[in-house]
C-alpha cells in the first residue's frame, strides 16, 4: 500500500486521458508486490515517495527538486542531470533521483524484446518511472542514485549494445520523423541521415565543447513532424527540385467526390462536396496551379513546395523525383532574445550516402562556431551577432535570394579592402594632387 | 539489498568499456512489411480516428493504430504495451514524437479490433490506458517537459496541466472535425527545454518573482561568479554584506531587471524562484511548424498569467476550450489557428475569443518587439 | 605547433589553480584561449584524456558542461 495520502493527484485519476497518477500508482503496487522478487538496487519506495513529493508540490505550489551538478558516467560529459530532492527525509526514495538518458532509435521504432530488456534493466537498477520520450528524442529513465550509474551504462552497453544520449554543451540526441519507412512524403531517407551523423558525431556528443547545445533534426518534407524548423540549431528538411508528379485520373476522382480529401483527415465534419479550386487552386501560396477543362496543370518553376495540393490529394499528387533536402540554421526557444527559426543556409543538398558534402557543411559551421560563439550562445545567435553572411563565408556558401526574405533596409555594408577598386590606402597627397586644401 | 554488479569494475573504469556506439540502427526494428517498402510507398488514409492505411507501390498494406499515453510511462505500463505488440503486431511498435503508441498490423480487421481492445483497457482509476485516436484534423497529444514531477525550476506542474488539458478536449483527440490539426504543446519554464514557441496553443509556466537570496549559505554552496554570469540579463552582481555579524561574500539582484528565468538558481542553489503566489501559466497561441500554405510561425502570448490551480487547473483549462471552440467555429478549412488569426486580425481574435487585452501583451524585449507593434493605419474597429 | 601532451596539461593546471580563490569550473572556451595557435579539437583531445586520466571531471548544468580539477568546488550537502 502507498504510504503517502494523496488527495490532490488522486483527483487526475478520473477523466478520459490516461492518468500518470494512475499509472505511477500501479508501478508502486507492482514495486511493493515484487512478484518477479527482484533485489531492487535503488529503494522500492522510490516510485512512492515520487508520488508523495509530487502531492507535496500540488500543495505548496513549489517544485522540490534541486539541481546537481556532478554526475554522469565515467569519461562523458552528458547524457545523466543529477537531480535532489529538498524533503529527503520525508521521501527518502527520491532523495537522490537522476534522470539517464538513453538514445533512441531513429524514428522510435522498437522491437519488444529490447524494450523488455530495458524494463527489466530500469526495474532493477531505477524507479521504473520513465518518459517515452524526452522532448529531444531520448529514451528518458527517470530517478536513480549515484552508485547505479555505471552499473546501468554497462548494461546498456554490454548487453543492449545501446548508448547515452547527449545532455549539456554537446550535440544533443539527434531525432528525425520516421520518412521513408512509412511514409510517402519522404524525401530523402531521414532515419539513415539521422542515425549517420549521430554515429559520425558520437564524440561531440559525449564530450561537450561547444559553447552551448547544438541539436540536429531530420524532417522528410516541409510538414515537418519532428518542428526541425522551430527546435534545432541544424535542420535538415526534404524537398525536391523537379515536378511534382500528377496523376490526372486521381485528380477526377478527387473531383468527382469518390476519394475523400487530405486521406480523410477532415472526415469528421460535413465541409461539403470537394472543391478543388476553393481547397486546393486557390489556396496555393504561389498561386501556380491551374484546373480547366478536367485538367490539373501545375507551373512548377514557381512553386515552393508547400505540400497542400499534395496533403490534399495525395493520391493524384506526388512529390517530385530530384530529392534531397534543405539545411536551415539557428532555430531555438526565445530564450534570451526572442524566438528564431532556422534560416534557410542550403536550398538544396543531395541526401546520399555516405554523405560527405552534408558533413563537410556540419563541421564548417561548427568549427566557426567553436571559434566565435561566446559561451552559453546557440548558434542562431552567433548569427544576428555576426551576421548571416558570415557563415556563408566560413561554409564557402554562395549567396543566394533565396537566402533572405528580402534585400537589406540599410545601406550600411561592411565593405572589404579587396571588393574596392585601388584599395583603402589613397594617401593624403594623392588627393591633394586634385583637391586643394 | 546487495549489491549486484553489472560486471563493472570501479577500480578500473577503462577496462572492457564499451563508448561511443549510439543508438541501434532503426532497421533492427522495422516491422518487415515496413523495412520491405522503404522509400516506397504510394499514398496513405486515415480510415477512421486513429487508424491510418499505408499503401505501398508494391501494394502492401500496413493499418497503424495510434493511441494517446502519458509520456510519463511506468515500465508496467510499458510491458503492457508490449503485451500487445507481441500479441497484435509481431513484436514491433513504435512511438511518435507527440509521445503516442502505434500498433501497426496488416489487415482492416485486425486494426478494428486492435482498437477496441485498446480502447477497453482502463487504469484502476477509471481513465484509459490507451485511448486510439490522434489522427488528422483534431488535437493530438500534447508534448511536455518535467514539471514538478522532477525539474528544478519549474513554475508549475507539466504532467497536470497536460491531463487537465486532454481531459478536456479529449473529444477533440477522438474526432476529426476542427478546421485543422491544433498542436498543444507544454513547457514548464520559460527556458522551455521543450520548445513550444511554434505551437497553435502553448501552455507555459512562468515565474514573477525574483531570486530568494540564501546570504548565510550562498558563499558555501555557490561559486559566485558562476552565478553572476548565469543571469542572461546581468541583473546579479557580487557583494559583500554584514551578516548576523559577519561579512559574508554573496550576491545582489536588480530586481527589476530579472526576467525570472531561474538561470541563476541552476547554477547557484541558494538562490531559489518558486513561489506559489509568483508561479504559474502564461498562454501562447497562433504559432505553426508546417510550411504548408503559409510560412512557420511563433506563438503569440495571449494570456499573460493564470494562476497555478492544481490539481485540475481550471481557469486555464476553461480558457484554452474558449480559444479552441472560438477557433472551431470561426476558421475556414485548411486553416491552423494562426493563420485564422491573422485574417481576422488580432483585435478581433480577442473578442471572438473573448479574452482581455493587456499592456503586458505588447512585447517591449528587446530588438523583436518593433516589428510586432502596429506600423499602418489599417486596423478593424 | 602541435600540442605535447604533458606540456599542455600542466599548463591547464596552472591555469586553474590560479583561479581556484574565486571558481572552479571552466568552459572549454577558456581552455581554447590558452592555445590561440591550436584547433579547439586539439584542445579537446587533451581534455579528453585528462578526463580518462581522472584529473578533470565534467560538471553539467543540463544545458552547459563545465570542466572542473577532480574534487574541487563547492556543492551543496546531500550530494554526491
Amino acid at each position: 500500500m502507498a504510504k503517502h495520502k494523496t488527495p490532490l493527484l488522486d483527483q487526475l485519476e478520473s477523466g478520459p486521458w490516461p492518468s500518470f497518477v494512475s499509472d505511477i500508482k500501479q508501478e508502486i503496487e507492482h514495486r511493493y508486490a515484487n512478484p518477479k522478487g527482484i533485489d531492487y538496487q535503488i529503494p522500492a519506495e522510490c516510485p512512492d515517495d515520487l508520488l508523495g513529493l509530487l502531492e507535496l508540490s500540488y500543495v505548496d505550489g513549489e517544485t522540490h527538486w534541486k539541481h546537481g551538478g556532478i554526475v554522469g558516467v565515467f569519461g562523458y560529459g552528458g547524457g545523466v542531470i543529477g537531480r535532489y530532492c529538498d524533503q529527503p527525509e520525508k521521501y527518502p526514495g527520491v532523495a537522490h533521483f537522476h534522470t539517464v538518458r538513453v538514445a533512441q532509435p531513429s524514428g522510435m521504432f522498437y522491437k519488444t524484446d529490447f524494450l523488455r530488456q530495458l524494463c527489466d534493466l530500469w526495474e532493477l537498477r531505477g524507479s521504473g518511472l520513465t518518459n517515452m520520450h524526452g522532448a529531444t528524442g531520448d529514451i528518458v529513465l527517470l530517478g536513480t542514485t549515484t552508485p547505479q550509474l555505471e552499473e546501468i551504462f554497462f548494461e546498456l552497453t554490454h548487453k543492449m549494445n545501446n548508448d547515452l544520449g547527449g545532455s549539456g554543451s554537446n550535440l544533443r540526441t539527434p531525432a528525425c520523423c520516421l520518412g521513408e519507412s512509412r511514409c510517402e512524403y519522404a524525401c530523402y531517407d531521414s532515419q539513415e541521415l539521422c542515425y549517420q551523423l549521430t554515429q559520425e558525431y558520437q564524440d561531440e556528443l559525449h564530450r561537450p565543447a561547444f559553447p552551448y547545445k547544438f541539436k540536429f533534426k531530420f524532417d522528410g518534407c516541409s510538414l515537418g513532424c519532428v518542428a526541425s524548423i522551430a527546435r534545432s540549431d541544424m535542420s535538415f528538411i526534404g524537398t525536391w527540385r523537379d515536378e511534382i508528379r500528377v496523376d490526372q485520373k486521381a485528380v477526377a476522382a478527387y473531383v468527382g467526390g469518390e476519394i475523400a480529401p487530405n486521406a480523410g483527415a477532415y472526415a469528421g465534419r460535413d465541409w461539403g462536396k470537394f472543391d478543388i479550386k476553393a481547397e486546393v487552386i486557390d489556396r496555393c501560396p504561389s498561386q501556380c496551379i491551374r484546373y480547366e477543362g478536367g485538367k490539373l496543370e501545375i507551373n512548377n518553376k514557381e512553386c515552393v513546395r508547400c505540400m497542400h495540393c499534395i496533403c490534399v490529394m495525395p493520391r493524384a499528387l506526388k512529390i517530385g523525383n530530384d530529392r534531397g533536402l534543405s539545411i536551415l540554421v539557428g532555430a531555438k526557444a526565445p530564450i534570451l532574445d526572442g524566438p528564431q527559426m532556422g534560416s534557410l543556409t542550403i536550398p538544396f543538398i543531395k541526401a546520399e550516402a555516405p554523405y560527405d558534402e552534408i558533413k563537410e557543411f556540419v563541421e564548417a559551421t561548427w568549427d566557426w562556431w567553436m571559434e566565435e560563439g561566446k559561451n552559453r550562445e546557440r548558434i542562431g545567435e552567433t548569427l544576428k551577432r555576426l551576421g548571416f553572411s558570415r557563415l556563408l563565408e566560413v561554409t564557402g556558401t554562395t549567396a543566394d535570394p533565396r537566402h533572405v526574405k528580402e534585400p537589406r533596409h540599410n545601406p550600411y555594408i561592411f565593405w572589404k579592402e579587396e571588393e574596392v577598386t585601388g584599395g583603402w590606402n589613397k594617401t593624403i597627397a594623392e588627393y591633394r594632387a586634385k583637391h586643394q586644401r | 539489498m546487495a549489491f549486484i554488479s553489472s560486471g563493472y569494475n570501479p577500480e578500473k573504469p577503462m577496462q572492457d568499456r564499451i563508448t561511443d556506439i549510439g543508438p541501434q540502427h532503426f532497421s533492427k526494428f522495422l516491422p518487415p512489411v515496413l523495412a520491405k517498402n522503404k522509400g516506397a510507398w504510394d499514398y496513405h488514409e486515415i480510415i477512421e480516428p486513429g487508424i491510418l492505411m499505408h499503401v505501398g507501390l508494391s501494394g502492401d498494406k500496413v493499418f497503424t493504430v495510434r493511441a494517446g499515453a502519458a509520456r510519463l510511462m511506468s515500465v508496467t505500463n510499458i510491458r503492457e504495451i508490449c503485451d500487445i505488440a507481441d500479441q497484435f503486431c509481431g513484436g514491433h511498435l513504435r512511438f511518435t514524437t507527440r509521445n503516442n503508441v502505434e500498433f501497426m498490423v496488416g489487415t482492416l480487421e485486425e486494426a478494428k479490433a486492435l482498437k477496441a481492445n485498446l480502447n477497453a483497457r482502463k487504469f484502476a482509476g477509471g481513465s484509459f490506458k490507451f485511448p486510439v485516436g490522434g489522427t488528422g484534423a483534431g488535437v493530438t497529444n500534447i508534448v511536455h517537459t518535467q514539471g514538478w514531477v522532477h525539474c528544478h525550476t519549474p513554475a508549475t506542474d507539466a504532467s497536470g496541466t497536460v491531463k487537465a488539458t486532454m481531459d478536456v478536449v479529449f473529444e477533440e483527440f477522438q474526432n476529426m472535425r476542427l478546421p485543422a490539426p491544433v498542436r498543444i504543446s507544454m513547457a514548464c519554464c520559460l527556458n522551455m527545454c521543450g520548445a513550444v514557441h511554434c505551437s497553435d496553443i502553448a501552455i507555459l509556466g512562468i515565474h514573477r518573482k525574483p531570486p530568494i537570496l540564501d546570504h548565510e549559505n550562498l558563499d558555501n554552496v555557490c561559486e559566485v561568479p558562476l552565478a553572476v554570469a548565469a543571469c542572461p540579463t546581468g541583473a546579479i552582481r557580487p557583494t559583500k554584506i554584514e551578516f548576523q555579524g559577519k561579512q559574508v561574500n554573496t550576491v545582489a539582484v536588480k530586481n527589476e531587471r530579472c526576467m525570472f528565468c531561474g538561470n541563476c538558481y541552476t547554477m547557484c542553489p541558494a538562490m531559489p524562484l518558486a513561489d506559489k503566489d509568483g508561479d504559474g501559466i502564461a498562454l501562447m497561441v497562433g504559432g505553426k511548424i508546417s510550411n504548408r500554405m503559409t510560412t512557420p510561425k511563433f506563438s503569440k502570448v495571449v494570456v499573460p498569467f493564470i494562476p497555478n490551480e492544481p490539481p485540475r487547473w481550471p481557469t486555464m483549462t476553461k480558457v484554452i476550450k474558449k480559444i479552441l471552440d472560438a477557433y472551431a467555429k470561426d476558421a475556414r478549412k485548411y486553416e491552423r489557428l494562426g493563420d485564422w488569426a491573422n485574417r481576422i486580425g488580432w483585435e478581433r481574435f480577442f473578442e471572438k475569443c473573448d479574452l482581455e487585452f493587456s499592456a503586458h501583451l505588447i512585447d517591449d524585449f528587446r530588438d523583436p518587439a518593433y516589428y510586432t507593434w502596429r506600423q499602418t493605419t489599417q486596423f478593424k474597429f | 605547433m602541435a600540442l605535447v601532451y604533458e606540456e599542455a596539461k600542466g599548463k591547464i593546471i596552472e591555469f586553474i589553480n590560479s583561479k581556484a580563490k574565486s571558481k572552479s569550473k571552466f568552459y572549454f572556451n577558456d581552455f581554447t584561449a590558452l592555445f590561440p595557435d591550436e584547433k579547439g579539437r586539439d584542445v579537446k583531445k587533451i581534455l579528453t584524456q585528462m578526463v580518462n586520466e581522472e584529473i578533470l571531471v565534467f560538471w553539467s548544468s543540463g544545458s552547459t558542461t563545465m570542466y572542473g580539477l577532480t574534487g574541487a568546488g563547492k556543492h551543496a550537502d546531500g550530494e554526491d
